[in-house]
């Protein structure tokens, strides 16, 4: 038998409507409201207990809330956690989709695919998809039996088309039915045709522009490499492409960056004139000449390296965070960053 | 990409790269445009003054959204 | 008047040549081998004219050129001088295992060539040496069809068709970044031979484009790609049926400077304008900086009234959540995805290895694993020679 815990807001639970949004994380045994309909469609398995937390309660004490559900949780000793239906309702869409990222075992959340909530889960937790309103509850349970048995079966899964849950963002390889070039011609002609289709796609999002310095002589100043310059030798190994991180070294008094002393690593230009003199891709020795001239008030005595070749956009975003953490905290106000 | 994430953490940052195409797609905001992938900072001092300088002005300007300069 | 391909049959491979300074091996498809250091594979050929299969005089695509079907040339060499500009990555060919569904080279008869360290010579002459020999073993490997008759004959010709069918390009991206990381054009470094450059679509598959590239094992082409090119073929049994092929431009990737790379683009996008061009495919070589060249490449294409599509590999995180295009415009809207290099291959255990007992990395080949995909060559090419694709889970 399948062992399911089932997590429901306040309403659905049986607990009262809005005037019953601010209830604590709470637990009842067996199952509640359209938890009776979920135990029905679970063929081989059961509801355990359900677990219930008002929308508002959820939404203001975030952490306690999470902290109390997964010790409830816990207790039960489930092999896996069904929140929801919560359809179109953002509150408890957004509740069904943090506890189920959270959940230490396999869960689903159930909502409408447009529910703020789906992209809550970032991808820790599977979303079976709903109609927007309960209207689509009938529709909606078996469905989320069928993933729960799965999930708790701890079998695995196959794609989101057949086992019907939303795609999580993971890209995965598969045998594709023609060879790459039948396929571009295929989009091709479909596209001359009006209809444009992709296998893949990019895009990025835009952040605002920061404000300028105002006082760049009384500014604290950093330099940041993509150019993989590094230490001779490469002591700590920073690799020519594909970077698995970032590095960060010490220039407190350096003058400028010596070509005994730095080379590059990236694998992705001829290193020649850098390594010759690595003020090209780093240029401290201009820097600390204007730092001197007061030009600039002081440069901040890290710099930062990694080498931007073949740096897929997750893991380079990753770096950057890190990497902007760092800085920020430091008091860094500028930034100089070489890319190549 | 790295002067994305360090702008979004609202430190002013100009991203000095010969290919400044890209950087315009993926919306990076201040981009100086170098002269040459193999030494975006350029190859002698006198050079690399000019380039840092353009930078520090760029830093030093308000702008509205994705801008690139010429480092000469 | 087009150009004749004859087929034989593996079967009449006879006798790998003695090599001074050379390993050989063959192996069968299907053998439990892991082989490394691969720095090409390649279909062996001749001609019965007796002009050169890979040749750098003549041009290539017309008359006859005989084949030998299921057999490929991998030759292998561990590179010794630690002095280079750029950083080689790993190569690996399993004949067996999961690795093995990756290429097609493990259904195949496999001549490894393994070429020995020579202390004193520097990794220029040695590669140069390795990789003529490479192809001069695989025109003597073909000698045998000569005097045999072939399976069958495909011509390769393009008639004149329905105007109303709409007219494509393929738009090819070959790489030169600098020594030990060149494809060559009638054995000139592409960097060298006025790219880009409008040839005859059966040129491209008769020897006129070898490898001699070290990087990106899964998203480079080898040679063999070239030869059997799936794209090229493909459009020309679709001319007359479902478009009008309308002719073939190579370009280069790695420009070293955006003014190039952008001027390098234009002059691409203008040459599929010049063939009459409608829609153009685009392909890539290698990783990250072509990436920018193909992407300015699309670009420049849709502006110039060319609809573009563009194949090209993901190095996603498999643990993330990001599609892993490392370079994109919002004009490249139809992408060929040819699979994810970074997702991992399960750990395997060879029965035995060839090319060399220890990867790049230091790790004995024996043992090594998970590999990502981008170890194996030709992987996830981007001319759209394989299956592989990825999705989003």
């Amino acid at each position: 038998m399948v062992k399911v815990v089932h997590y429901l807001n306040q309403f659905f639970a049986g607990l009262g409507g809005e005037e019953a949004a601010g209830t604590p994380p709470t637990r009842l045994e067996g199952s509640a409201g359209p938890g009776r309909g979920l135990a029905a469609a679970l063929e081989g398995g059961e509801i355990v207990g359900t677990l219930a937390c008002g929308d508002d309660y959820f939404a203001e004490h975030e952490e306690e809330a999470l902290s109390r559900l997964l010790e409830l949780l816990a207790a039960d000793g489930a092999d896996v956690l069904v929140c929801g239906p919560a359809f179109g309702s953002g509150r408890f869409g957004y509740a069904c989709a943090r506890l189920a990222a959270a959940a230490p075992i396999p869960a689903l959340a159930a909502m409408h695919e447009e529910n703020p909530g789906v992209a809550a889960t970032e991808g820790r937790a599977f979303v079976v998809p709903t109609a927007a309103n309960v209207g689509g509850m009938r529709d909606a349970l078996p469905r989320m039996a069928r993933l729960a048995l799965a999930l708790g079966s701890g079998r695995e899964l196959g794609p989101p088309g057949e086992e019907g849950y939303l795609p999580r963002g993971f890209r995965r390889n598969v045998r594709a039915d023609k060879v790459g070039a039948e396929r571009a011609i295929d989009l091709l002609l479909a596209k001359l045709a009006g209809e444009t289709r992709t296998e893949v796609a990019g895009g990025f999002d835009r952040v605002a522009p920061p404000p300028s310095v105002t006082d760049l002589s009384r500014a604290l100043l950093a330099l940041v490499t993509e150019a993989g310059c590094v230490p001779q030798g490469n002591p700590d190994r920073l690799p020519a492409i594909r970077a698995q991180g970032w590095l960060r070294y010490p220039i407190a008094g350096e003058r400028g960056l010596e070509r005994a002393r730095y080379e590059s690593v990236h694998g992705g230009f001829d290193v020649t004139l850098a390594n010759e003199d690595p003020n090209r891709l780093v240029p401290l020795d201009v820097v600390r000449a204007l730092e001197d001239e007061g030009r600039i008030g002081r440069i901040h005595d890290t710099f930062y390296t990694t080498t931007g070749n073949g740096t897929p956009v997750a893991a380079s975003t990753r770096f950057g965070r890190e990497i902007a953490t760092e800085l920020r905290d430091a008091g860094v106000e500028a930034v100089l960053l070489s890319g190549t | 990409m790295l002067a994305k994430e360090i702008e979004r953490e609202g430190i002013p940052t100009v991203f000095v790269t010969s290919l400044p195409t890209i950087a315009t797609m993926i919306g990076v905001n201040r981009i100086l445009r170098g002269p040459a992938i193999t030494h975006p900072f350029g190859l002698d001092e006198k050079e690399r003054r000019c380039i840092v300088e353009r930078a520090l002005e760029m830093l030093e300007t308000d702008i509205e959204a994705t801008t690139v300069w010429e480092a000469a | 008047m087009g150009w004749e391909l004859a087929t034989f049959p593996a079967a009449l491979l006879g006798d790998v040549p003695d090599l001074e300074g050379v390993d050989s091996s063959v192996v069968r498809p299907g053998e439990p081998i892991r082989i490394t250091h691969v720095l090409d594979a390649v279909e062996p050929r001749i001609r019965p004219d007796g002009r050169p299969a890979f040749p750098t005089v003549d041009k290539a695509g017309a008359g006859r050129t005989n084949r030998l079907d299921g057999v490929v040339v991998l030759p292998c060499l561990d590179f010794m001088d630690e002095e280079r500009p750029l950083h080689e990555q790993e190569s690996l060919v399993d004949m067996a295992g999961p690795g093995a569904e990756l290429t097609p080279f493990a259904r195949m008869t496999a001549v490894v060539l393994s070429f020995r360290p020579q202390p004193g010579i520097g990794n220029g002459a040695f590669e140069e040496e390795a990789r003529r020999t490479t192809l001069r073993v695989a025109e003597d490997l073909a000698r045998p069809t000569l005097a045999a008759e072939p399976e069958h004959v495909e011509t390769f010709a393009l008639g004149s068709v329905d105007e109303g069918l709409p007219a494509v390009a393929a738009l090819v991206q070959l790489s030169d970044l600098g020594p030990l990381y060149y494809q060559y054009l009638y054995g000139v470094p592409v960097g060298d031979a006025g790219l880009p450059r409008i040839v005859e679509p059966a040129e491209l598959m008769d020897g006129s484009v070898t490898s001699g590239e070290y990087h990106w094992a899964a998203l480079r082409n080898p040679t063999l790609f070239f030869q059997r090119s799936s794209l090229v073929r493909a459009l020309y049994r679709e001319h007359g049926k479902r478009l009008r092929f309308a002719g073939l431009v190579l370009m280069r990737g790695y420009e070293q400077s955006a003014a190039d790379k952008q001027r390098a683009a234009e002059a691409a996008a203008e040459l599929a304008v010049d063939l009459g061009a409608e829609g153009a495919i685009l392909t890539a070589d290698a990783g990250g900086n072509s990436h920018t060249d193909v992407m300015l490449t699309c670009r420049a294409c849709e502006e110039a009234g060319v609809r573009t599509t563009v194949v090209i590999a993901e190095m996603a995180d498999p643990d993330a959540t990001n599609p892993g295009l490392t370079d994109w415009v919002p004009e490249a809207d139809a992408i060929v995805s040819v699979g994810n290099a970074d997702e991992l291959v399960e750990a395997w255990r060879p029965e035995r290895v060839l090319g060399g007992d220890v990867l790049l990395d230091g790790t004995p080949a024996a043992e090594a694993g998970p590999i990502p995909v981008r170890n194996y060559l030709g992987a996830t090419n981007q001319t759209g020679q394989l299956e592989l694709t990825a999705v989003t889970w």
